[in-house]
């Protein structure tokens, strides 16, 4: 049966140990007919994409892991002149290292970046799933094996059910027909906090809503730290509405097109 | 297809002191190991076995997990094996001639050609019976107090003192560089004298904490804490976990500290961004508003704390006119003062543990016993020990009996059978932060170094009473220097001052034995080559993993790598030697190994582990290769940290002189009556004894930021710089123009546009005390005004001695070599002053052609045959 990675990137704390752990099982160990070795450095059949968001004082890190999708519709497989991929029954996708003539078209063809050339060796590699362990005793790829999150998850789509409803597959390869599914991948997030300067106070239970382009509106009150923060919104311009009771309303533009934005200490004044 | 020959456990952790952790399944194959991954308990034992422990609150549950929690410096640990930069055999430095010219002056500067063992060995037991004889072995100074690989049969570090011990009349006849509460400064030379909590001066019990405040705590403010770094090296990633189950249970993460360390980024509710080692001005302001708007515990301050009166009256200003008011402390720590205020209010009105992975950095400080006892006042303001409100660690679980998670039922010790330092009080010492100056300081009989306390770890209190002094009245000053730590240079305070004192004409002999040709290690003399504990057998216990304890029997994964021997063989070799001497080196090697084998020992080792034989059978466990024990019984009914003193402090007394918190300290008001920095009562210190590190200091003129110096995310202290792997991370390494990989630089983008800096740049951090160069990351995970590089980064040094230039970022070459302050001699290597300026690496590189154009391994750098000379 086919199975499908899961990863909940919420629990990704940015060890990467999944990034490690494939490179101590690939580099400098010959696994064929499954994987030639892996060069010592500058591959990752497992990545982590690793982002800094927002700005002093808000600031936070997402870690996303990617790796080969396995797709279906694999643009990578369509691609290879040399009949090199291969399907497997568990839906994972390989490359055989002795049909590979290494053209690197396959390089070229996949949206994530997934695929690597190895020139030392003349032939494409990526993810196999450590497919050597899977024939040979284990029941998981090394990177789940390792994730001490259960952030990566491989399985049976129906035992990941729970798991997949609102799941989502990376942009680039969506409509390929992906087996990696994630959660919980990074949008924006805007910040602040309100703060009456004259009175040298962060303000409590301040009512902030926030406006996109498209008629996306949430409100929240500023906590005890005087701080408000919407996470998770579309990347959108929005307008900021900063209106406590007894002083004059702020409004503030936050364009969240690009990166997420810390508004910082945002000054009221008594009305 | 065969994807392994055989598995064997090995403990990947990186304390050391016999004090294991993180135990892998390395798989071998063909005679190489060729993975690391997890133990799975569940292969051997079910939850009911172990009589797993739960934490079940709020609706939520959390269980123990049933793998090992394995940090990547484990995962990647094959790779510091078959490192291009081990030792490859024993190696003497060119122009050192024990019957001729020394040329001390070359250390660190002259290549090595190689030996054989018999020569090393033969070189080395001469020289120690030529000082011991000449000067008495107390000119040996044994440098075996470090972290490093966790052995224990091969102990890894001290196994030479311990063979000395057999060596004269009695044990102990040596100078041994004295192993500092590190990492703990603050807490050592300051808390204690609030609340006593011995050792460490962290809050010691902490039993069942973490459930306490899963139930209770509203807040934990991670006050410089870095869980998903500091506790890798030492037990994993349960910390991680929980972090994650604070989230899950909506335990708000409050963060202070001038970085968004790598815990902040995943888990922070609130970042506060407070300037480096201005923690004291902020804790003070904190209490004057809790003082001014009455939110602290008052009938709890009546009846456990002794000394308010005068902390009140310095807090409000009575001392010295000045009121320690938000204000007031926003100008020194950068904190706006309304948020001083918003974070005092919450505070005093919710529930709210510390949590620390020791201290973040201003326990590394100059100074820090003052932010360490001003925390401790603050717990107390709010009821320590009360539901909800309690100190608490994330790292070295158990360590001298601080555990905040539940407890396994057995508890093994191996040290019958630990051939490395014990620490003890030792006989004969020096402090390491002191070692530059008792080498370089002139210090005679009659005008000897002198200083407070046996500085060991585990020491008491009122062990900072007693005064030491260097040289003794009957001994010579140091000639040789015998060290199995050679990271002095990249861990201590001031490492460009250490150069200066290594290469001083008076040390005649410097032998360093160790795997890698890495920091001190080329300063020396001698190089015996060690082996790492792949190529070795031993036996372990991890009681440091926060899951269950274990006892772990660890077979030879692989043969040794090159001419490489364990620790503890090294120095059986220079026992025999020394026997050929004769008089009280005579039989040394026998008295040494007591007469048994290594393998005679790992099952003596058991047989005296405390473990119960009779149901743990050695025949089972030489099976199984581990056993892990389950949780103790009824650990749900341990008093919950401090609560036994919260509910009666006359009963339950700390260990004080009043039996309180002592907001005023009357030990160190006894005994240093004219202390103006380390008083009675704890007090902000802007400068004072050999410290002028403040942006307002006259010094910041020219070095106008402070630097974070962090424990390393991708290393142990100077361990792991080795491993392609971690240096391929975009946070561990930063390519500069020349493909060498630096030490990241962290500089904020409003700096980084003034200073005209940008991400890939080359920088030097300079003082006046040297400088070291980094690569630059522009980023918002420091705040404007500070810089952040972590500590302990490999010495790549392109001229020694003050003033000098490192290559490799090891910023604790440019440390502040003055201690925590005159009467406290603990370490500063963090929140010091620098300046920070781009750098031509093309025009430094024509400066330097040697060193530039030594052999590197762009994937894990420095590569030992860079420094040999002469290969047969």
């Amino acid at each position: 049966m086919a199975k499908v990675f899961a990863i909940d990137v919420a629990k990704c704390n940015g060890c990467y140990g999944c990034q490690i752990v494939c490179k101590d099982e690939h580099c400098g160990n010959d696994w064929r007919p499954y994987a030639a070795p892996q060069p010592e450095t500058g591959q990752f059949w497992m990545r982590i994409d690793e982002k800094t968001r927002g700005q002093v004082p808000v600031v936070k890190v997402s870690y996303t892991p990617v790796l080969c999708a396995h797709c279906a519709d694999a643009p990578c497989a369509a691609a290879c002149p040399a009949g090199a991929y291969v399907r497997r029954d568990d839906g994972l996708l390989l490359i055989d290292p002795d049909a590979c003539t290494g053209c690197g078209t396959c390089v070229e063809a996949c949206p994530q970046g997934a695929v690597y050339l190895n020139a030392d060796l003349g032939i494409a590699q990526k993810c196999t799933g450590c497919a050597h362990l899977l024939d040979n005793g284990w029941d998981v790829p090394r990177c789940v094996d390792a994730c001490a999150h259960e952030a990566i998850l491989w399985g049976e789509e129906a035992d990941l059910a729970d798991f997949l409803e609102g799941a989502e597959a990376l942009p680039a390869v969506a409509g390929l027909g992906p087996r990696a599914f994630y959660r919980n991948l990074p949008r924006r997030f805007v910040a602040g906090a309100v703060v009456d300067l004259e009175a040298d106070e962060l303000l409590i239970g301040a009512p902030v809503t926030l406006r996109g382009s498209e008629g996306f509106e949430a409100s929240q009150v500023t906590d005890e730290f005087g701080d408000f923060l919407f996470e998770q919104v579309p990347a959108d311009v929005y307008e900021v509405v900063i209106a406590p009771e007894g002083y004059a309303e702020r409004r503030l533009k936050a364009d969240l097109t690009e990166i997420d934005r810390t508004l910082g200490d945002i000054p009221v004044e008594r009305a | 297809m065969r994807i392994k020959d055989k598995t064997v456990l090995k403990n990947l952790g990186s304390c050391g002191f016999g004090g294991a952790a993180n135990t892998a399944c390395v798989d071998v194959l063909d005679g190489k190991v060729v993975r690391i991954r997890p133990l799975h308990y569940d292969e051997d034992y079910t939850p009911e076995d172990l009589n797993e422990w739960r934490y079940e609150v709020r609706g939520h549950t959390f269980r123990p997990g049933m793998k090992t929690l394995l940090p990547p410096l484990s995962l990647a640990y094959k790779k510091r094996a078959y490192s291009p930069n081990r030792v490859p055999y024993p190696l003497k430095r060119v122009d050192w001639d024990p019957k001729g010219e020394r040329n001390p002056q070359n250390r660190g500067v002259s290549g090595y050609e190689r030996i054989s063992w018999d020569e090393a060995t033969d070189l080395i037991a001469a020289e120690i019976e030529r000082i011991g004889r000449e000067y008495g072995r107390r000119s040996i100074l044994i440098q075996g107090e470090g972290h490093g690989e966790t052995k224990v049969v091969s102990g890894a570090h001290g196994c030479s003192s311990l063979m000395l011990d057999y060596v004269g009349d009695e044990p102990g006849d040596y100078l041994i560089q004295a192993r500092q509460p590190d990492s703990w400064e603050g807490w050592y030379w300051g808390a204690k004298h609030v609340w006593g909590m011995e050792t460490h001066g962290q809050q010691n019990p902490q039993d069942n904490v973490i459930w306490d405040v899963s139930k209770h705590s509203d807040a934990v403010l991670f006050w410089g804490a870095d869980p998903e770094t500091t506790p890798w090296g030492w037990g994993g990633l349960q910390p991680s976990r929980l972090c994650y189950w604070f989230d899950e249970i909506g335990i708000k993460s409050i963060h202070i500290a001038p970085d968004v360390n790598y815990t902040n980024a995943v888990h922070a509710d609130k970042w506060i961004p407070v300037l480096p080692n201005t923690d004291a001005a902020l804790q003070l302001a904190i209490a004057y508003v809790w003082m001014t708007e009455g939110l602290y515990d008052k009938e709890y301050v009546a009846t456990h704390v002794e000394g308010f009166d005068w902390f009140e009256y310095y807090v409000l200003g009575h001392e010295d006119g000045v009121p320690k008011t938000p204000a007031w402390a926003a100008e020194k720590c950068g904190v706006p003062s309304y948020r001083i205020k918003a974070l005092a209010r919450y505070w005093g009105r919710h529930k709210v543990s510390i949590a620390h992975c020791n201290g973040g950095g201003y326990i590394r400080s100059c100074f820090s016993h003052e932010p360490a006892r001003l925390e401790v006042c603050l717990l107390g303001m709010q009821g320590l020990g009360n539901p909800g409100v309690h100190q608490f660690k994330f790292i070295e679980w158990v360590l001298q009996g601080v555990n905040p998670v539940p407890p396994s039922a057995i508890y093994p010790t191996l040290m019958g059978v630990y051939h490395g330092w014990r620490m003890g009080a030792p006989k004969h010492f020096i402090p390491k932060t002191m070692t530059p100056d008792a080498i370089l300081g002139g210090y005679t009989h009659d005008n000897p170094m002198t200083w407070y306390g046996h500085v060991v770890c585990y020491m008491k209190r009122e062990d900072q009473f007693l005064e030491f002094r260097y040289p003794e009245p009957d001994a010579h000053p140091i000639h040789m220097i015998w060290s199995d730590t050679p990271c002095w240079e990249t861990c201590w305070n001031g490492g460009n001052a250490y150069q200066d004192a290594v290469r001083d004409p008076s040390i005649e002999f410097y032998l360093v034995q160790h795997p890698w040709m890495e920091n001190d290690t080329l300063l020396a003399d001698i190089i015996l080559p060690v082996s790492t504990l792949f190529e070795l057998k031993d036996i372990q216990a991890d009681i440091f993993s926060g899951q269950w304890n274990k006892i772990v029997y660890e077979e030879q994964a692989i043969e040794p790598v090159g001419e490489a021997k364990g620790d503890y063989e090294a120095v059986c070799e220079i026992a025999r030697k020394l026997e050929r001497f004769g008089g009280e080196y005579e039989g040394l090697y026998a008295k040494f190994t007591c007469g048994r084998t290594i393998d005679e020992d790992i099952e003596y080792g058991y047989r005296t582990s405390e473990v119960p034989l009779d149901e743990y059978p050695f025949e089972k466990l030489k099976e199984q290769k581990y056993f892990a024990f389950p949780t103790k019984e009824n650990w749900q009914d341990d008093p919950v940290g401090l609560e036994l003193f919260a509910k009666d402090p006359a009963a339950h007394p700390l260990r004080t002189p009043s039996g309180k918190l002592e907001f005023y300290s009357i030990g160190l008001a006894e005994h240093f009556p004219d202390d103006k920095v380390r008083g009675p009562v704890p007090h902000w210190i802007e400068e004072a004894d050999g410290h002028e590190e403040r942006i307002t200091s006259a010094r910041a003129k020219d070095y106008p930021f402070l630097l974070v110096s962090n424990h390393p995310r991708w290393r142990v202290h100077a361990q792991h710089d080795d491993i392609p792997w971690l240096r391929e991370i975009p946070t561990c390494k930063v390519a500069g123009p020349d493909g060498y990989l630096y030490e990241p630089i962290w500089v904020n983008p409003r700096d980084a546009e003034r200073l005209g800096l940008a991400d890939g740049d080359v920088a030097k951090l300079f003082n006046e005390r040297g400088a070291v160069l980094g690569g630059v990351i522009v980023t918002e995970r420091i705040m404007p005004g500070v810089l952040y590089q972590d500590h302990g980064a490999r010495t790549d040094v392109l001229r020694y001695g003050a003033g000098g230039l490192d290559r490799g970022g090891a910023n604790n070459l440019i440390c502040p070599s003055a201690t925590t302050s005159k009467n406290a001699a603990g370490e500063v290597t963090n929140g010091f002053l620098v300046g920070i300026e781009k750098v031509d690496v093309a025009a430094l590189a024509a400066e330097y052609p040697e060193a530039f154009a030594r052999d590197y391994d762009p994937a894990a750098g420095l590569v030992a045959t860079a420094r040999i000379v002469k290969e047969d």
